[in-house]
């Protein structure tokens, strides 16, 4: 479903990305740990093109991500069909990034009727159901800045889920949350993931990725060090690196 | 000659303070209505200015937020110009300087709207890049990563964040044009400011003109002042 071919990426002199090659077929949970720095966050971003790359292809479903070959060379795609293609891909942010000047329900039916064109009653409904889903129905007319930070975050992924995405991308979605908001979150991805959304999730949270990883890929200095089922990754890692670093977070 | 104690009135309206100076009330109400016809032209200017002013102001604002090196080059140039050249240089380009080397001669009126507008814009321009840019970035990418194209998300999730940012700047500069709209008074523009300097200038009465000038130059910027306050309490209500 999501086919990354050796890409690359730099800032400056800095090698962010460094040569990834991933696959992740339907409905696969893939967790992705590693230090700050690591460029975990990055590839994430280069998965819906929110971040260019200098080298390699993305494919989602076999369609080629930001680029068009044009007589065998890759060239920029027209903005339009980033768009599209975004329409697929949903993503959590660490800091949530709800609209601030819109209700909760107005930021879930925003991008559906803009973009989408559903009708405005069939919008609604659809977010009520995404918010019943999320636990927060009674919250519809609420705005963002009277919900605590593990609430905007349910309102965030339920904003991502009205586009009805085949793919969602979490970028540490529970890192700006206080420590006892996090669990509620947690426990929506998990649902999302039980109900076999295909799912790349940056994340601290080792004990979900241990739960509800169906894999695990260990990121270091913009590459990836290690990846395997989460039984392996954290309790019998092949690459010191890898130790190193669970040790000092476990 | 009357004899007036200090600080009172005379019948005649003319009032005695301790340096001597003697306050003529009646020759103030004489050339009130000058005055304030006066203040109509300026208030005229100052709704041309604002109204030009901002048509710019956004325009240039347009060309230095979107993503496009030339018109970034050009929105630049423009500030820096207009922002960089003193207002009463450029109106005396404008009218003087103008007619000179292109032979088109602007009566005074336009000129001086031309002139505060292409200044006022400058600065509006800059008030509205900052305000759109001060708009939190994962804004647009959460905006982006919904499938919105990047007017959408403009128009739909950016723009109306700043309307609240934008109202104080906006009043401030609303209260400059009108001010500056006193420097036209170089130019041969009738307004406030000329319409004291001349009367004071054949009656010999500088202090009533000019006093009197300014308090109604205070009451036309307390209006902004009133109206822009009561926004930004409005707006800041619906947030």
């Amino acid at each position: 479903m999501i086919k990354v071919e050796s890409i690359s990426k730099s800032f400056g002199s800095l090698k962010v990305l460094d040569n990834i090659n991933l696959n992740i077929s339907p409905g696969e949970v893939v967790v992705v740990i590693g230090p700050s720095g690591s460029g975990k966050s990055t590839l994430l971003r280069c998965i819906n093109y929110l971040e260019k790359i200098d080298d390699g292809k993305i494919y989602i479903d076999g369609k080629l991500v930001g680029k068009k070959e044009i007589n065998g060379r890759l060239v920029e795609a027209p903005a339009k069909e980033v768009y599209k293609m975004r329409e697929n891909i949903g993503m959590v942010f660490q800091r949530f990034n709800l609209f601030p000047h819109m209700t909760v329900l107005q930021n879930i039916t925003e991008a559906p009727v803009l973009v989408k064109k559903v009708s405005k009653q069939e919008a609604f409904k659809q977010a009520l159901q995404l918010l019943e889903k999320v636990g927060l129905d009674e919250k519809a007319n609420a705005y963002p800045a009277h919900l605590s930070g593990g609430q905007q975050q349910r309102v965030a992924i339920a904003r991502a889920l009205a586009m009805e995405p085949k793919i969602m991308l979490f970028d540490e979605p529970t890192s700006a949350l206080d420590p006892e908001l996090v669990g509620e979150v947690l426990a929506v991805m998990k649902d999302l993931a039980k109900e076999g959304m295909t799912m790349v999730v940056v994340t601290h949270e080792m004990s979900f990725a241990k739960e509800v990883a169906d894999r695990v890929i260990f990121m270091d200095e913009g590459k990836i060090v290690e990846e395997g089922p989460p039984s392996q990754i954290f309790t019998n890692p092949s690459h010191p690196r890898t130790r190193e670093f669970l040790v000092k977070i476990l | 000659m009357q004899i007036i104690e200090l600080g009172k009135v005379s019948n005649s309206g003319v009032m005695k303070v301790a340096t001597g100076f003697v306050w003529d009330w009646a020759f103030v109400l004489k050339m009130l209505p000058l005055l304030l016809k006066g203040a109509v032209m300026t208030v005229t200017l100052t709704a041309c200015a604002i109204t030009f002013g901002t048509g710019i102001g956004l325009i240039i604002a347009f060309m230095k937020i979107i993503k496009n090196p030339v018109l970034n080059f050009i929105g630049g140039i423009y500030t820096w110009v207009f922002r960089g050249i003193p207002l009463l240089v450029q109106l005396f380009i404008i009218y003087y300087a103008l007619p000179m080397v292109l032979g088109i001669t602007l009566d005074a009126f336009p000129a001086a709207v031309i002139g505060i507008s292409l200044c006022g814009g400058a600065y509006i321009a800059e008030i509205i890049r900052a305000g759109v840019q001060s708009v939190d970035k994962g804004q647009m990418e959460a905006s982006m990563s919904l499938g919105m194209g990047y007017f959408q998300a403009m128009r739909r999730v950016i723009v109306p964040q700043t309307y609240r940012r934008l109202i104080p700047p906006m009043g401030n500069e609303f209260i400059t044009l009108l001010k500056d709209t006193a420097l036209v008074s170089t130019i041969t523009m009738t307004e406030l400011t000329r319409t004291a300097q001349i009367y004071s200038a054949s009656h010999f009465k500088p202090f009533e003109m000019f006093l009197t000038a300014g308090v109604i130059y205070l009451i036309l910027t307390t209006f902004f002042t009133v109206v822009f306050g009561k926004l930004e309490t409005k707006l800041a209500q619906s947030e």
